[in-house]
């Protein structure tokens, strides 16, 4: 069967049908000639030939694809089906559309974050290592160079390890100065990760030796921003700090290691006393597995290798392990759960949505029994009738899937937060192809699941009884228990979505009443990165620290500056071993081991932290002074319990180490470091003039106005103290906080708005359902509530069999106030009572109900103090053959369209009366 | 041979059958539906009554696999009618399919009467 055929199937349709009548011509004469009248002869010749209608059409089906020809039949039909009932169709399609987008949505996020792969050769190899603190209060700790040193050197499950650690770079050549994020990095970081530069080339083994020259790689869009792409960057020389770098490399775009705002990459000059370090922690290391090495293995070898170096360095390793985790659950972090859980609640809506609109279809295929028991009975074929509606469905699912591309794409930037810094942001300007198929197969997945049991139910329906009561019985009480069961599952599914993001609800209320130990509104914050080689000594520091508040404090609308060594929700670590006087030596791995902040003299009071005991620093605390220190309650609980502090002394290092000894001052309220979720650690707090071991680089502005309208000032005031320095990530102690609270917020309420869209959904589906159902029973109905004062009871007739438990009653309220509402109309618009319009109309009704249980109309006489007030009695009428499709109505008689009536309680109510 | 007064077998045409049956019909000369028609009943002396409906998507098929072709004409009794003539392809067709017909019922006769032969 040709092309050509398939196009010119109608012209060969029509020589077909002159070849038949040439044929009935033909026997037609043959018969007349044996002797048959003209008519009998035709007849005969079209009993030998056959139905040429069908011959016909089995040859234009020879010449059609029939399955292509059916769906192109059938989608015409959808079409004009569905444009025929625009209410409907826009009804559906709109629940579907908020449904589909946000599957899609929800899975562009989880495409991005858990799906795709990682931008590096062969990621599933890449794994991070981590020492074990978790007897000091640090599970997750960042290695120490020594102990990465050992790692790299013993291990037999790594291809190769890498490390970096954060690094303040202060570009400061061409234009203002800029702080920079980047990384000083082992030589081999880009090799492990198997990504080389874009232009240049990747650092060599020996850029790491100390004394070399500085090189460094930057980021692709550095170059781009900074460099105007210039290709000359390679061996030009940039000023970082105070030392010259060659820049040797440019990075691939959408290189993001470790993170998105990672910016340059200079090659760390490690001495061997740093690489001897087992007591200081601030490395990353990432390495990569042998081909083959599962994790356990190479968890029990960092475990081996962690318990030699305990032997062998007792006072720093005691306790001390490692491990390692793969990259991508580091770099996706706590996201991924929140993911899973926001994708089980897309998955609900979208059963809801499918529910619902099975069930609309449910009903309007009731609705059309009529239709199709006629088609079946020409012979349409089930198969084909299950095709027709599921094509229906199917195109209602596209068309909802289209707008809920659509609308994904815009609600998808609103999720764009959930990404993780070390992935790779998403994409707003273009459709993902991987996210546009997810968006077809659900569609079409959800058209076939919502379409699937109307179709099947409708097609297997009583031809008979369908034909003969048409709007009446037919799918009868097994459709409405199909109903049932659907508008329950909505219902089970919409209450578990509830649930669920009252609970998050719940526990993000609790995170945000925690009280965190300090104010964080009117609170600017800036970071001045210290410049090290500049300021080589702590006179210098303390010089420059000293001017910078004395400027800032003296700016209008400043109420109080102070320097920290890190704001909270910066760094939750930053901690450093003590010796308590009085206390005996501690045993290996028992040393207290509090976080550390150098503050100014201010910083209590430019946060807003609490005083518990004692007093604040003060102007005496200052250089060649007493050491002093505050403590927060959390150190004074779990160092010297149930003691009286004040005047208490301790030392930092171990207890042989000769250092002076610092006497605490006052105790303050404890901060949470890490954010609301995590417990206070010990944390003490020194002044800069006394102890700076780690320079303090964030300052803390209270303001009495808008922060951010100081921001300028304090920039100004910073630069007039150092035009070289960098100030970087100025923003509101607000905003900080905001941000950290940022995902959890976002999913609670993505949660909690998708569980109240599910709500929405699922009593659509109820209000939908008791409506067809009110529609169905329209004449009983009629009969009942009218004859009785009580409404109620007949009503929840039309919930066969009550629902279960809670569903009865959510039904029966709505039912009620279905009831009510019509009530309401006639007392509000004729001014009596259901009951009395009842009694009214049916004075005369009893005996005619009994006999009325048959096909026969039933007739109600009317009361005759009703025809007294015939102009009222008019319009209760009309109302009658609005609301109940009264089929005619004189001045004495209502006639009512009877069909099955007499069962359930109509009829029993009305003897009641 | 079947007797006269059996049963003729409409409707219990092998598939494929018919296809057979037209081509050899058409081996003698062109025809057009009707006599095709015809002349499988007569020749078949009425046994083989085929539905006469059933013949034109028959021919349908056949002019679509290229085994014979059709033209309009003039009939004997001066009416329009369309055609049929056999094309080498059909003849070869007719062949192959004859010879495997004859292996068939030659197979067929074999496990019926094995004792006879």
């Amino acid at each position: 069967m040709g092309w050509t055929r398939f196009f010119r199937r109608r012209a060969w349709d029509k020589e077909r049908a002159r070849e038949l009548e040439t044929y009935l011509q033909m026997e037609t004469d043959e018969n007349i000639a044996r002797g048959m009248l003209a008519e009998e002869a035709r007849y005969a010749a079209r009993r030998k030939l056959g139905n040429p209608t069908f011959i016909r059409e089995e040859i234009y089906g020879m010449n059609s694809i029939g399955f292509l020809e059916n769906v192109w039949q059938d989608l015409r039909y959808a079409v004009r089906v569905l444009g025929k009932s625009p209410g409907f169709t826009l009804f559906a399609v709109g629940i579907l559309a908020l449904g589909i987008a946000a599957n899609t949505a929800i899975f562009s996020i989880a495409d991005a974050v858990l799906l795709r792969p990682l931008p590096y050769r062969d990621a599933g190899r890449l794994v991070m290592v981590w020492e074990d603190g978790s007897s000091y209060g640090f599970p997750r700790d960042t290695p120490a160079p020594g102990n990465f040193s050992d790692w790299r050197a013993r291990n037999h499950v790594f291809d190769d390890m890498a490390a970096f650690k954060w690094d303040n770079l202060n570009l400061s050549d061409e234009g203002s100065p800029e702080h920079l994020i980047g990384q000083a990095v082992s030589a081999n970081l880009f090799s492990v990760l198997g990504v080389s530069p874009f232009l240049g080339r990747d650092f060599r083994v020996d850029h790491n030796a100390p004394g070399t020259a500085h090189v460094a790689i930057i980021s692709h869009g550095l170059w781009v921003r900074r460099f105007a792409s210039d290709p000359r960057i390679l061996g030009r020389q940039i000023r970082l700090n105070s030392d010259r770098y060659t820049v040797i490399g440019v990075m691939p775009r959408g290189f993001l290691y470790p993170t998105r705002d990672s910016e340059i990459w200079v090659a760390w000059q490690l001495t061997p006393e740093e690489l001897a370090i087992h007591d200081s922690h601030y490395l990353h290391v990432v390495a990569r597995l042998k081909p083959g090495v599962p994790l356990r293995s190479a968890n029990a070898d960092m475990t081996t290798i962690a318990k030699q170096l305990e032997r062998e360095h007792p006072d720093t390793n005691a306790k001390v392990g490692a491990y390692v985790t793969p990259l991508r659950d580091e770099l996706t972090g706590d996201v991924r759960p929140a993911i899973l859980v926001l994708t089980g609640a897309v998955c609900f809506v979208l059963l809801i949505a499918c529910a619902n609109i099975a069930n609309l279809l449910l009903a309007r295929a009731t609705g059309k029994r009529r239709e199709l028991a006629m088609r079946l009975t020409l012979g349409a074929s089930r198969s084909r009738i299950v095709c027709q509606m599921l094509t229906e469905s199917v195109l209602l699912a596209v068309l909802g899937g289209s707008l809920g591309l659509a609308l994904s794409v815009w609600g998808t930037q609103f999720l764009a937060a959930l990404v993780p810094t070390g992935i790779a942001p998403l994409d707003e300007s273009a459709i993902d192809r991987h996210v546009l198929l997810f968006n077809v197969a659900v569609s079409i997945g959800t058209g076939i699941l919502f379409g699937v049991i109307p179709a099947l139910r409708i097609s297997s329906l009583n031809l008979v009884s369908s034909l003969k009561y048409g709007g009446r019985s037919g799918v009868g009480s097994g459709g409405q228990r199909v109903r049932d069961v659907l508008v329950v599952s909505e219902v089970a599914l919409a209450i578990v979505l509830l649930a669920g993001a009252a609970l998050m609800v719940r526990s993000f209320a609790n995170l945000v009443r925690v009280d965190p130990g300090f104010r964080a509104d009117h609170v600017l914050v800036l970071r001045t990165p210290m410049q090290m080689q500049k300021y080589n000594t702590q006179a210098k520091r303390t010089a420059f620290y000293d001017q910078v508040l004395e400027r800032v404090e003296h700016l209008p609308g400043v109420l109080a500056a102070g320097y920290t060594t890190w704001i909270p929700l910066t760094n939750e670590g930053g901690a450093t071993g003590i010796t308590i006087e009085g206390h005996a030596e501690p045993a290996p791995g028992q040393m207290p081991i509090p976080n550390a902040r150098i503050v100014s003299r201010n910083y209590m009071k430019a946060l807003g932290m609490k005083l518990v005991e004692g007093r604040l620093f003060d102007e005496h605390d200052g250089t060649g002074t007493q050491l002093v220190a505050l403590i927060n309650q959390t150190m004074a609980r779990s160092f010297w319990p149930g003691e009286d502090l004040v005047g208490k002394r301790f030392k930092r290092g171990t207890f042989r180490e000769d250092v002076p000894w610092i006497t605490i001052v006052g105790i303050v309220g404890d901060v949470h470091q890490a954010g609301p979720a995590q417990p206070a650690r010990a944390e003490m707090y020194l002044p800069y003039q006394q102890q700076e071991f780690f320079p303090p680089d964030y300052l803390a502005v209270r303001t009495s106005g808008e922060p951010l309208l100081v921001a300028e000032s304090v920039r100004q005031q910073v630069w007039s103290v150092d035009k070289q320095q960098a100030v970087a990530d100025v923003m509101p102690l607000e905003q900080l906080v905001g941000e950290n609270l940022a995902p959890k917020r976002m999913q609670a309420s993505l949660l909690g708005g998708f569980a109240g869209l599910a709500l929405l959904l699922a009593s659509l589906g109820i209000y939908a359902v008791l409506s067809f159902a009110v529609t169905q029973r329209t004449q009983e109905i009629g009969d009942g509530p009218f004859a009785r004062a009580e409404a109620v009871s007949d009503w929840r007739g039309c919930w066969p069999g009550g629902g279960p438990g809670t569903l009865a009653n959510v039904g029966t309220l709505t039912v009620w106030r279905q009831c009510e509402r019509s009530t309401f109309v006639c007392r509000r618009d004729f001014g009596f009572g259901r009951s009395h319009a009842a009694r009214m109309l049916h004075s005369g009704a009893p005996s005619d109900a009994r006999r009325s249980s048959g096909r026969a109309p039933l007739r109600i006489n009317l009361a005759r103090d009703a025809l007294r007030e015939r102009k009222r009695y008019e319009r209760v009428a009309k109302l009658f053959l609005r609301e109940f499709r009264v089929t005619s109505c004189s001045n004495h008689q209502v006639l009512l369209p009877v069909g099955p009536v007499g069962h359930r309680r109509g009829i029993r109510g009305r003897r009641q009366l | 041979m079947p007797k006269k007064d059996a049963p003729p077998l409409q409707g219990e045409l092998l598939q494929g059958t018919l296809d057979l049956l037209i081509l050899q019909t058409l081996v003698l000369g062109t025809a057009h539906g009707h006599t095709i028609a015809l002349a499988i009943e007569r020749r078949s002396e009425d046994v083989l009554q085929v539905e006469h409906g059933s013949l034109y998507p028959a021919l349908h098929r056949l002019e679509g696999r290229g085994w014979i072709a059709s033209f309009w004409g003039t009939s004997e009794n001066n009416r329009k009618a369309r055609y049929y003539r056999l094309t080498p392809a059909g003849r070869k067709e007719l062949r192959q399919q004859a010879s495997r017909w004859d292996e068939l019922v030659r197979a067929i006769n074999r496990v019926l009467r094995p004792a006879s032969e």
